[in-house]
Parts: C-alpha cells; structure tokens; sequence
C-alpha cells in the first residue's frame, strides 16, 4: 500500500497521469509545488501539477461559510413574486412549498423541498463535517467519508431545479397586471448558495481524508523497524 | 516527449499504473475484458471502464446532441395561452427573460448553464473525438479537453428539463399549455447526453492523447 505522494510521484489531477518528482527532494517540492513556489507541467495535458489542491482547506472553508452567510437571505427573502389581478403575493423557498402541499400536488412539494431545502442543508453539514474531520486527523471510516464526498459532489447540481422553475415562469407568466410573475432577491440569493457549495465540493480534496491514515501507518512503520 | 516545457520530469510509468484520484493509492489496472470497470481497491472509486468502440458511440451521440441542440433552439419549448394572449419560451429566452426584469445575474447563470456550457461541451467533444479518430491531435487538443472535463458540471440541461415538467403542472390547471416541437426535441436531446456522458470514457481520451505526443515539436 503505498501513496503516490509516499512513492514520490505526482498524478495529474486531470488526465491521471503520473510523473516523477526529482530525485531525493521528492517531498520538499512536493511542498513548493502545492505552496505554488515552484511549477511543474503534466507532460500529457500540460495542466500545473499539484500533489494536493493546494489551499484545498483554506478555499473550501471560504466558499462554505459564504454559502452558509447566503443561506440565511436565500430563505428569509421571497424568491418570486407573482402577480394576479393586480396583486403580489410574494413567496419564499419554504412557502412556496407549504403551498404547493395546500394545494394537493405534494409530490411537487416534495420535489421541491428535496432539492431547495434537504439538499443544501445536507451538503452544507456534510462538507462541515468533512473540513472538521480532516482538521482533526480522523481515522473513523475513511471509505464511508470518501462516499459522503462523492455523493455531495453529485448531488449538488440538482438544487438549482427551484431557480430554473422561477426562470421559466418569470419567462412564461408576463401577461402585464392580468398574471405576471417576478424573481426576486431571494432567488438570486438560492443560486449563489448552490453555486458557492458546488465550488465548495470541488475545491476539496478528498485524498486529505486518506493522508490522515497513511501519516499514521507510516509512523507505526517508523516505530516497528 | 516535451522535454523543453517540463521542469523535472525524468520519465513516466506505465499507463497501466495509476494513482486512485480519490484516495492518492497507487495500483496496476490489469488488462479488463469488455465492459468490466476497474475500482479502486481502498475506497471503491471508479478507476477505469473498458468499452468497447467508445470514442466512436460517443461521436455518435455528441453529433446527434448537437443537431437535438440546433432544434431544440430553433423553435419554443412551451407556451402559455391565458386571456387572448400568447407567452412562448424557449432556451434562450428564458434567460433573456431574466435580463427583461433586471435579474442581471440570475440571467448569466441560466444563459451559461442551459446554453452556453451544453453548446462548449458539445462542439469541444466532437472536434476533440474528430481529431482523435483522424489522428491530428495538436497542443490545444489536451487542454481542450482538460476545460471540458472540468465544466462538465455546469451543463445543466437535464436539471432544465426537471424544471420544465415542475413549471408545467405548477401552470396546468391555470392556463392552457402548449407544447413546441423543441420539447420533444429537447427530452431527445438529454437522452443522448446521458448516453453520451455514459459512453464517454475520459481515461480512455487521454490515453489516446498521451500515445500520440500531438505537441511533440
């Protein structure tokens, strides 16, 4: 079992190819390279070379707590206005779905509270517990922290459904004081929380949760020999 | 080999070998019969996908999804008939509808996520798969490919469709729906991307790309 950073090489992060790390100071330009003081190119994509995202933790912890600053106006503020016969009825993530559910289309509302209320509030802990478990050194269940990883980086996209929904209805619904429909700050506010989380998701770098383990083998190797 | 543009690099193993993405561990990916996929050993991730023909069936569907594309921009998605009056949409509409109401912002998004990362990722595959397959890779063609592989997120165009069938039963039973020749077009045209997405084997391109040292000079 050994690391391709234990082994002094270094994958592209792209093309997946491996290249080899001058010799006998294997480590230190390992160092240079994700401090961003020395360059190497991929001979096979010509991408800058990184052992790790580097920043990873500093640039995920960013994006996050603006994601979780925007979450805030994102479901306090309405999302859309519509307008009927003359009078607005503003209506935030939330209502919007408790009125759907009034309404009986509850597996729209399910829809809806999914991807615009489950799933940012899962992302949102889930990327939390991650950047803590690293922070910490964690040895519990890498593999498990690597599927929680993977799945919010899958998942994540999906949210942007309620913006597209707005989007179209803003573009359908213009029939002046009769019907209309307007987005308001509140939708604005929804996309940048599933855009910042998005680059959240990809400015970590899940080999972190496996470097904890593979620094604690390698001492215990020390302390065997 | 590029040996003027690479720092310190001394040689490269063999493709065969490679470091898990996930999970930094080094392993051999022994020779895979059709249709067998490779995972990582010590977290599971998706190492490698033997297919056979690949870059062919996804030219394929990359072709198919550019001409689904055209039509399903030609003509609107949806319309909306409500006291005498006509409210079409399409693509690109609904995001210029969003400029209309000063959503500036929310309007770029829309535009980059339903139009202008489907149409990149699109026409980048199949210049990137006719190059391949008419063995003219060049120095762009790997960076190409590199943008490619990392807006892929950003098409979001099975996430619209989503969207479409919520605003059509939010609309329903208030007004009169019609349906444009470019939504059938337009459920066409996430079928092939999910077959393409499917068929696409990222390892495969690049293996491609690293026999041929296009920019070799």
């Amino acid at each position: 079992m050994t690391t391709a950073r234990q082994a002094g090489l270094i994958a592209c992060h792209f093309c997946h190819t491996l290249s080899k790390l001058p010799e006998g100071m294997e480590a230190k330009t390992q160092h240079e390279l994700t401090l961003g003081k020395a360059i190497m190119h991929c001979p096979c994509c010509q991408s800058s070379l990184h052992s790790r995202i580097p920043h990873s933790l500093s640039r995920t912890w960013a994006l996050l707590l603006a994601a979780l600053i925007l979450y805030f106006p994102a479901n306090a503020l309405p999302i859309m206005t519509v307008i009927y016969w003359g009078e607005g009825q503003p209506d935030t993530i939330l209502g919007g779905v408790v009125h759907l559910f009034a309404e009986g289309m509850w597996p729209l509302a399910l829809l809806i509270f999914i991807a615009s209320v489950f799933i940012p509030i899962l992302k949102l802990i889930a990327l939390f517990s991650l950047l803590i478990s690293v922070h910490l050194k964690m040895q519990w269940r890498p593999k498990d922290r690597t599927v929680l990883y993977r799945i919010t980086e899958f998942v994540g996209r999906w949210s942007m459904v309620d913006i597209f929904v707005i989007a179209l209805l803003v573009a359908l619904v213009q029939f002046g004081n009769t019907a209309s429909v307007l987005p308001n700050l509140g939708a604005l506010s929804f996309a940048a929380v599933v855009i910042l989380t998005m680059l959240a998701a990809h400015s970590f770098d899940p080999r972190l949760i496996w470097d904890a383990i593979d620094d604690e083998n390698s001492i215990r190797n020390d302390e065997s020999l | 080999m590029n040996s003027n543009n690479l720092n310190h690099i001394a040689s490269i193993p063999p493709i065969s070998r490679l470091a898990c993405p996930d999970c930094d561990l080094i392993q051999t990916i022994p020779p895979l019969a059709d249709n067998e996929v490779a995972h990582c050993i010590r977290c599971g991730t998706t190492l490698f996908k033997q297919q056979k023909n690949s870059i062919n069936r996804s030219l394929a569907f990359a072709i198919t999804g550019l001409i689904l594309f055209i039509i399903s921009n030609l003509f609107p998605l949806l319309s909306l008939k409500a006291v005498g009056l006509t409210q079409e949409s399409s693509l690109l509409s609904t995001a210029f509808a969003l400029f209309d109401v000063n959503q500036l912002l929310l309007g770029i998004v829309i535009l980059l996520t339903t139009f202008i990362f489907p149409a990149t990722t699109l026409l980048g595959t199949i210049y990137i798969l006719m190059q391949i397959k008419m063995n003219r890779i060049n120095c762009y063609t790997a960076p190409l490919f590199r943008f490619l592989r990392s807006t892929d997120a950003w098409g979001m165009l099975e996430i619209f469709l989503l969207a479409i069938l919520v605003a059509v039963v939010k609309l329903g039973d208030v007004a009169d729906m019609i349906y444009g020749v470019s939504l059938y077009a337009f459920c066409l045209l996430i079928l092939s991307l999910s077959l393409l997405s499917y068929s696409l084997n990222p390892q495969d391109v690049w293996n491609k790309l690293r026999d041929s040292n296009g920019c070799s000079g």
